[in-house]
């Protein structure tokens, strides 16, 4: 067990008159790789949106936890979370037109010092200061032009997460992360969620419906349904529990 | 022939020199921060009515003027991008319109500072020497207009160009990046702004007298028309755009080519007619513009 990075504490999202998310305490980030799950509609991607602050709460609190610090995220924009180590990677894909792959990996490693409209001599600095980790995510992910566009969508899709992996964030929400991609990449991504969390303390949580991926890499899974989260514990205590049985999977045994 | 060498061709290129500046800051603006400035001559018209102002009334002189004025409309700038940089483009476009209009119709009723629409001078050069002055204060304004479009070509390839590139192309996604893009906006809009202003100032002693129609939207829509021409996406464009609207119209017509008298007056209508007629042929064979590609970027 590690310590927890997110605590909510009566988190309430109304849609209309319907209640979409309800949630009266849960903490997330105790173990490396947790993964949430539930069937359409159990408010997955809203909770996502709540702590990533896309969508506004109505009620409750989200804790977050930094060195030891407790900060209320609620009133944080998005690019403070990010900066405060909390990242998501996107279910739609997004992406920059005007710039290369490697311009885009660039842009992530950069930050506010470099980004001045008064320094503009700075560019092969950042680029020798970055360069080493920017190969090792382009070797290790083989792309076809690094210095073109990414072009397919599992490109994309790929380069959205590596975007997001560079800033090292300390939580790491991934909604679908392996939709779309290649066999083979998607045992990549893997490999680095696993790599990641377990050298560098990162903690990730991860939506997904592919339940073969959650089984495999989750250490702690959580069920959600109907807005509430409902269970949670280890991939095999979910997989045999009733109510998740009931409520997701059919009564045919997966 | 004669009269291309004289001081009035000196005179006319000097005022391509700044159009061609504010072409590459709209280009800097537009097709790099994504900004969709329609007020480009409001910031222009308020650099160069403060700079008169302080010049002429408060006796300031005219280095410490010039700084002043471009500050001034940095600030007055600012205030406005706070107001609309987080809106979406066609708010941005009409919000900068409505400002270019303030601009020009405070420069008309305020008459106790402007002198309504008669206007006021005379400016004067910073320095006086004698049949030279225009010629020497030419290659100033050209030295500016080198380092601007140095600076926009380093821009370009840096790291702070790459971060306006990625609020232009995705503002939210850049957010989720960790990047205040809301602050970086109202930054750039704010020094690229004052950089209008300051040409602005520039412009005051070559008119020598100012009044509110030099001020007028004509001059936004030119400069626009001439990006668009250029390339809005090329450092040059908007240097050649500037060459092949104001440049040939304002200058080769009407200065070398022989318009009887009866026909003259007309020019400066059939210009615009003109203007409007490349621009459509320009947007249907070669949408970016004559440095641009042939057709639009396919995208991914």
């Amino acid at each position: 067990m590690r310590e927890k990075v997110l605590h909510l504490r009566n988190v309430i999202k109304r849609f209309g008159g319907r209640t979409v998310v309800d949630i009266k305490d849960i903490t997330f980030g105790t173990h490396g790789i947790e993964g949430l799950i539930g069937p359409n509609g159990a408010g997955k991607t809203t909770l996502i949106g709540l702590i990533s602050r896309k969508v506004s709460m109505d009620q409750g609190q989200i804790l977050y936890y930094q060195d030891k610090n407790e900060m209320d995220i609620s009133k944080k924009s998005l690019d403070e979370l990010s900066r405060m180590g909390l990242v998501r990677t996107n279910q739609i894909i997004q992406d920059f037109e005007s710039l290369s792959i490697r311009d885009s990996l660039l842009l992530s490693l950069a930050n506010s010092k470099h980004e001045k409209f008064y320094n503009i001599f700075n560019e092969k600095e950042l680029r020798k200061n970055t360069e080493k980790e920017i190969e090792k995510y382009l070797d290790y992910f083989n792309f076809e032009d690094p210095d073109g566009h990414a072009l397919s969508a599992g490109e994309k899709k790929l380069l959205d997460i590596i975007r997001c992996m560079v800033l090292k964030p300390k939580f790491l929400l991934m909604d679908e992360p392996t939709a779309g991609l290649p066999h083979d990449q998607t045992d990549k991504v893997i490999e680095l969620m696993k790599k990641k969390t377990k050298e560098e303390g990162m903690a990730i949580l991860i939506v997904e419906h592919d339940l073969d991926l959650i089984w495999t890499v989750s250490e702690n899974v959580y069920f959600m349904s109907e807005g509430e989260i409902l269970i949670k514990g280890t991939p095999d205590e979910i997989r045999k529990n009733k109510t998740v049985i009931n409520k997701y999977m059919g009564e045919s045994e997966c | 022939m004669e009269q291309l060498f004289s001081g009035y061709m000196i005179y006319s290129l000097s005022f391509l020199l700044i159009f061609i500046a504010l072409a590459t800051i709209l280009h800097l603006q537009f097709s790099i921060g994504g900004i969709v400035n329609f007020g480009i001559v409001g910031f222009w018209g308020l650099g160069m009515y403060a700079f008169a102002l302080l010049n002429l009334k408060l006796n300031i002189p005219f280095v410490p003027a010039v700084l002043l004025a471009s500050a001034l409309t940095g600030i007055v700038s600012m205030a406005l991008g706070r107001i609309i940089l987080n809106l979406d483009d066609q708010a941005v476009l009409v919000g900068t319109l409505a400002f270019a209009t303030i601009i020009e119709y405070l420069a008309t009723t305020e008459k106790w500072l402007t002198n309504g629409v008669m206007g006021f001078g005379t400016i004067k050069f910073p320095f006086d020497l004698g049949a030279n002055t225009l010629f020497v204060y030419f290659l100033v304004v050209l030295v500016f207009l080198i380092l601007l479009m140095f600076y926009v070509s380093k821009i370009k390839t840096s790291p702070y160009g790459r971060l306006l590139l990625s609020i232009k192309d995705n503002e939210i996604l850049s957010q989720s990046l960790g990047k205040p893009t809301f602050r970086h906006k109202i930054i750039f809009f704010t020094v690229t702004c004052s950089l209008i202003g300051f040409f602005g100032a520039m412009t005051a002693p070559l008119y020598n007298y100012i009044f509110p129609r030099m001020i007028g939207p004509g001059i936004t829509f030119t400069i626009w028309i001439a990006l668009m021409l250029g390339g809005r996406k090329k450092l040059l464009g908007g240097f050649i755009g500037i060459l092949a609207t104001i440049g040939l119209f304002d200058y080769v017509i009407e200065t070398v080519v022989p318009i009887p008298t009866q026909y003259a007056e007309m020019v400066p209508n059939v210009k615009f007619a003109l203007y409007g007629l490349t621009l459509m042929l320009v947007l249907m064979f070669r949408p970016l513009g004559i440095l641009g590609d042939k057709k639009r970027e396919v995208k991914g």
